[in-house]
């Protein structure tokens, strides 16, 4: 056996290990919400009536709707109303900060972005749209096998990229950006940037742990960045307790400005709240712009 | 080197280690105590802060004064200071430690030993010969060792469970050629063995003396022979000192060293002899194997007992019981011969036997009448001594429980009209197990029963007179014996019952009783007797070393212990003699004024201080780790630890007085039926229900099966006992409280330990649905939620409970439908062909179900039902019945039916 096929086979073990109960809890949040398709006001494929018109010759016979054509001389036609789903791109961060768990939380980051991820991906299919993981490489599709597929990707092969690579999207799209946004301002906003011109608009999703919010550190205390290249102590650390947070505030409130500015939702989660709020609250920002939707 | 004059380092240079503490003060003080790690992602975000007060990076001054303190510590500790001042040498001449080593000097061998250190560690300072001269155990002539060999030697010195001989061991001493005049330092044991004065004389010969012995308070106790007594051993104390009270207490030893029983004593002023009474049942007593004062480790404080002194529990019969002529009664003498060695029960054979005698004396009965006779062989056969006197009766008329043929009538002897004078006994023989005891001349026989001639009968007899016929004869009988005494129990046939010998005779008839053989019985002068055990001079049992001698028979009342016959228990497996250090006429003398000034044991002169230093170092060092943790933020907080503790301690007091409420008539009755239950819910028409149900299903269970239950009980799950119920029903109701924790865990265990529980979810008494969102799931959901659950399925169609007694394949109760879920079974082996009925292993925890069966079975006084059934029917009240017998089955008979099932297969199996 190669060391290839071993790599392979652990993956595909992790996998299975990990994705039922990930894929649940996504399905489990999802199933709070119902949705429907959002119609296009014009005729098209669909479900809905929309509107009867006159048989013409490139028509299929099979198309004529008997009964109405048996009320009057002609043949018609019965058109539907065009439904169009959305294609929504979904990208996680996977940098090393995301694998961070403080004693304040129950879940990593990450794991609480890749739930949300699927979440909203389960609600999306069943609502009938398309998404696919951003840098993937595959076009959006839609059911249950794009939901797996994400799955498998987001667990399977993680990315470790702090920032969306620059990836072919459809326009008009939406995306949906999960990361606990701490890299440094400017190359976030570069990033927003590039996706807002390549026609993307969407939504931020801040995932914070609650010690990064609150720092509820006391003594003296050597902080060292999770990928271990840095690290500094500090002596007393309670006592800049109200300077980080007003830094942290700082850094949050500019990442929603620079959203707004660009037309994108911004949304803050703290691992330390129930996954479900956020999920809805996203959906409200989604649907909002996007589509009718009920929330039930 | 010394200090201060007390003061002692064994290793002064070590005190150099000290110079380093200022350096270790240096380096402690700038090194910042070390920080806490945390991984923080945000650490971006830090980068340009300053914390306003950076952290004193140094150590707390007291903190590193504890520091500085705990390596004080330890370099002092290195150097190995001793307080007070080692002995200080006599003289510069050789040595001689003349050590009195017999049992004497156990009790407080400690003190010796730590004497003979400081003395040994005095030579070796002045590189003084020294000699050793062990009293007890001085045989051969004295080798002058130097001090390093003598502290191996007195490494060797024990003492011994014999007394010492001063005074070879000072004329061993004598014949030594020392260089100059010895300084001769006699560690005594502070007794006088009647030479004392004329050893110190005699030592005062040799060199100067100095003697040590006891303090006043400390002299050793010692142990006088026992005396067996009705009620246990009374034990002799004695001490050497009469000055001043002492007190203790003595403890009985089982064979394994495990304590009987204790009695305390209590030596007054001025007296040497305390009491102590030993009180212990005859049956725990005869396991008694040594008798100790406790906290006295020596041979003289440890008494072996030897099968000797067991008791016996004798029964005594007599053909007449009244006691108004008590002289002229046999009773009277046999009671007062038997009591120093046996318990006597009067009264009849059964009583007696009832006591669980040993030995049974029947004076005078001449024929053992009908069930008594039964009863008496089977005793004898079993292992039982049976002891017949002779008498009137036994002339006429005489059963077959007798050793040898006796001839009707008897004998006279010096009557008036008889020729012959009253007979004297003739010596024992060797055969007989009285053999070794002294006869007294004064014993005479007037009257007896004599024994029909025959071949045998001179190997049956155990006494004659000296015209040969024989006094008593014995007979083995199955495992047991049975004795003839021709004559009588009382001084009315001869005066044999008047003299010692009688009470000694008896003695030895009741060592038949331990199974001791005749043969080994008695002090044959020729029997020998080796070392089986012995004691050391501490009172521990060990081998026998290869000195040890056996002892003969004859000797051994006179044999005081030495070093060929130390004490211990001599003989064989099973049949042993002990020899005791301390007899009955000894005495223990203090030594007196014996011309040379004695000094007592000073206890540790010098007391090393190491380990105290080292152990406060220790401490020191702990808080000093336990400081740091908190320093770097493994805080805990006191307050919130101190909540914690008085919330669990507030618990506990609220829970104790709960659970301690043991209901004892709700057990009694619960316990000596067996009671269909059912849970009190706290709602009064659900209990009810359950309780007219359970009433109703019992009636028909009375008259359907042979199991006929008493009255249902209802069953608190916080405070009853569920053990004794085999099924409980449990109806469900939103009503109901959640459970307290107590109760879930009862729960639990009574699932663990084979219960079974009949969950009733009543679905559609409660609601208009079955499924999830019943009400009655629901609480089954929010009260059982928390138990541990076995995995459930619905009743396969082969289940145990479809089979238990009807033959049944729906359950329905007040309702019909919905599913039934127990415990799922094990699949089905697939090797074991069709199986009729399938069981798991034991009965199912949990029987979950919604048909609210209770409301199907329940019925009123005059037998009808109290509830409507839907859809309705006879046949589904008969059904829900049914369900109701097959569940009680199944409780009661687990997976029985599984089994009864195969029966025709097994029965085909077997036929061919």
């Amino acid at each position: 056996m190669t060391a290839d096929q071993t790599r392979l086979r652990d993956i595909a073990e992790q996998i299975a290990a990990g994705l039922p109960p990930l894929l649940v809890a996504a399905e489990r949040l999802a199933s709070v919400i119902s949705l429907g398709v959002h119609g296009r006001r014009k005729s098209g494929m669909g479900e809905n009536f929309w509107q009867f018109r006159r048989f013409q010759a490139e028509d299929p016979s099979t198309a004529i709707d008997w009964r109405q054509s048996a009320k009057s001389q002609h043949l018609f036609v019965r058109e539907r109303e065009w439904e169009a789903a959305e294609a929504v791109f979904l990208w996680r961060d996977g940098s090393a900060g995301m694998r961070f768990k403080s004693d304040f939380a129950e879940v990593t980051k990450i794991d609480r972005a890749s739930v949300l991820t699927l979440a909203l991906g389960s609600l999306l299919t069943r609502g009938g749209e398309r998404i696919a993981l951003y840098g993937d490489g595959r076009a959006p599709s839609t059911g249950r096998a794009a939901l797996n597929r994400i799955a498998h990707e987001l667990i399977g092969t993680p990315s470790d990229e702090t920032l969306p690579p620059d990836a072919p999207v459809s326009k008009n799209s939406t995306f949906v950006w999960f990361s606990d946004f701490l890299s440094p301002l400017g190359e976030i906003e570069t990033t927003l940037r590039r996706l807002a011109r390549a026609g993307l608009s969407g939504q931020l999703v801040h995932i914070i742990d609650p010690a990064e919010e609150d720092f509820p550190y006391q003594g003296r205390t050597r902080f060292e960045s999770p990928a271990g290249r840095q690290s500094e102590i500090f002596g007393r650390v309670e006592t800049m307790q109200g300077a980080y947070r007003a830094r942290f505030r700082a850094h949050a409130e500019t990442l929603r400005d620079l959203s707004r500015r660009l037309g994108w939702g911004y949304l803050a989660h703290r691992t330390d709240k129930r996954p479900e709020v956020a999920l809805v609250a996203l959906f409200e920002a989604l649907g909002g712009a996007e589509a009718k939707m009920r929330i039930a | 080197m010394t200090f201060f004059g007390i003061l002692t380092f064994a290793e002064p240079f070590i005190l150099a280690g000290l110079i380093v503490l200022p350096a270790i003060w240096f380096l402690l003080r700038v090194t910042p105590p070390s920080p806490r790690r945390v991984v923080f992602p945000p650490l971006r975000l830090l980068l340009g802060l300053n914390a306003t007060e950076e952290t004193p990076s140094r150590t707390p001054w007291w903190l590193l004064l504890l520091r500085l303190l705990a390596a004080a510590l330890i370099v002092l500790a290195l150097a190995a200071p001793t307080i007070g001042e080692p002995p200080k040498p006599l003289g510069n001449g050789p040595l001689v430690l003349f050590v009195d080593n017999g049992w004497a000097a156990a009790h407080a061998w400690k003190d010796r030993e730590s004497a003979i250190a400081d003395l040994l560690s005095g030579a070796e300072h002045a590189g003084r010969a020294v000699a050793i001269v062990p009293t007890a155990n001085a045989v051969g002539p004295v080798s002058v060792l130097d001090a390093g060999s003598a502290q191996r030697a007195a490494e060797q010195l024990a003492p011994v469970s014999w007394l010492p001989d001063r005074k070879q061991a000072a004329s061993i001493l004598a014949k030594t050629h020392f260089s100059s005049a010895p300084q001769i330092v006699w560690l005594s044991d502070g007794l006088d063995y009647g030479d004392a004065s004329d050893i110190a004389g005699a030592l005062s010969k040799i060199g100067t003396v100095k003697i040590l012995a006891d303090a006043p308070g400390h002299l050793p106790l010692a142990l006088k022979p026992e005396s067996n007594r009705a009620d246990g051993f009374a034990v002799n104390v004695v001490r050497a000192e009469t000055q001043g009270a002492r007190h203790g207490s003595v403890s009985a030893l089982g064979a394994h060293g495990e304590n009987l029983s204790s009695a305390p004593f209590a030596f007054a002023n001025g007296k040497d002899e305390a009491t102590a009474d030993i009180r212990l049942p005859l049956e725990v007593r005869n396991e008694t194997a040594r008798i100790v004062i406790d906290n006295e480790e020596s041979a003289g404080a440890t008494r072996l007992l030897d099968s000797n002194t067991k008791r016996r529990a004798v029964g005594l019969i007599s053909a007449s019981n009244t006691n108004d002529q008590p002289l002229l009664s046999d009773i009277y003498y046999l009671d007062k011969a038997l009591a120093p060695y046996a318990d006597v029960t009067k009264g009849s054979v059964n009583e007696a036997l009832s006591r669980n005698a040993s030995v049974l004396v029947l004076a005078d009965i001449g024929r053992i009448a009908g069930a008594d006779y039964t009863t008496i062989s089977k005793f004898v056969a079993d292992g039982g001594v049976l002891v017949r006197f002779a008498g009137a009766r036994m002339t006429q008329n005489v059963d077959d429980l007798i050793p040898v043929k006796l001839r009707s009538g008897g004998r006279y002897l010096g009557g008036a009209l008889a020729w012959q004078e009253p007979q004297h006994l003739a010596p024992f023989p060797d055969t007989s197990p009285f053999r070794g005891l002294t006869v007294p001349k004064e014993v005479t026989v007037s009257r007896q029963v004599l024994a029909e001639p025959s071949v045998d009968l001179g190997e049956h007899t155990w006494a004659r007179l000296t015209d040969g016929t024989p006094l008593v004869t014995a007979a083995q009988k199955g495992k047991g014996w049975i004795v003839l005494f021709h004559v009588t129990g009382g001084p009315a046939w001869s005066n044999l019952p008047l003299s010692g010998l009688y009470v000694e005779m008896l003695h030895r008839v009741l060592d038949l009783a331990s199974g001791a053989r005749p043969s080994d019985m008695g002090t044959g002068a020729s029997t020998m007797f080796p070392a089986y055990t012995v004691l050391d001079g501490f009172g521990h049992m060990m081998k026998p070393s290869a000195d040890a001698l056996p002892l003969r028979g004859s000797q051994l009342s006179k044999t005081k212990p030495s070093r060929l016959h130390p004490a211990g228990l001599y003989g064989n497996e099973g049949a042993q003699v002990a020899l005791n250090v301390f007899g009955t006429k000894d005495t223990l003398d203090p030594m007196g004024n014996v011309g040379v000034r004695v000094e007592a044991y000073s206890g540790t002169s010098a007391f090393a201080l190491q380990p105290l230093l080292l152990s406060l170092a220790l401490a020191l060092l702990l808080i000093d780790a336990v400081i740091s943790l908190l320093l770097r933020g493994f805080g805990f907080d006191p307050r919130r630890l101190l909540a914690r503790l008085s919330i669990l301690a507030l618990a506990l007091l609220l829970i104790h007085p709960n659970s301690a409420r043991a209901d004892d008539a709700f057990d009694m009755k619960a316990a000596l039926d067996t009671h269909l239950a059912y849970v009190i819910t706290g709602v009064p028409d659900v209990d009810q229900m359950s309780a007219a149900g359970l009433k109703g299903l019992g009636a028909y269970l009375h008259a359907r099966t042979s199991y006929d239950p008493k009255d249902p009980m209802g069953v608190n799950l916080d405070t009853d006992n569920l053990a004794f119920f085999p099924l409980l029903y449990w109806p469900m109701d939103p009503r109901e409280k959640d459970l307290s924790p107590q109760a879930l865990s009862k729960i639990a265990e009574y699932m663990r330990n084979g219960g079974t529980i009949l969950i009733d979810t009543r679905d559609l008494t409660l609601g208009s649905t079955r499924g999830q969102d019943n009400p009655g799931e629901q609480t089954l959901k929010r009260l059982l939620g928390k138990v541990d659950m076995p995995p459930l399925q619905p009743v396969p169609p082969d289940h145990v409970l479809t089979k238990a007694f009807y033959l049944l394949q729906d359950f329905p109760g007040r309702w019909d439908g919905g599913k039934v879920w127990v415990e799922a079974l094990p699949p089905p082996d697939p090797d074991a062909g069709p199986a009729p009925a399938r069981g798991g292993d034991g009965v199912s925890p949990v029987i979950i179900g919604g048909n609210d069966w209770a409301a199907a079975w329940a019925i009123d006084n005059e037998g009808r039902g109290l509830v409507a059934v839907s859809p309705g029917g006879d046949r589904q009240r008969e059904m829900a019945v049914r369900f109701g017998i097959n569940v009680v089955m199944y409780a009661l008979t687990g997976n029985y039916k599984t089994d009864q099932v195969h029966v025709p297969a097994l029965l085909q199996r077997t036929g061919k």
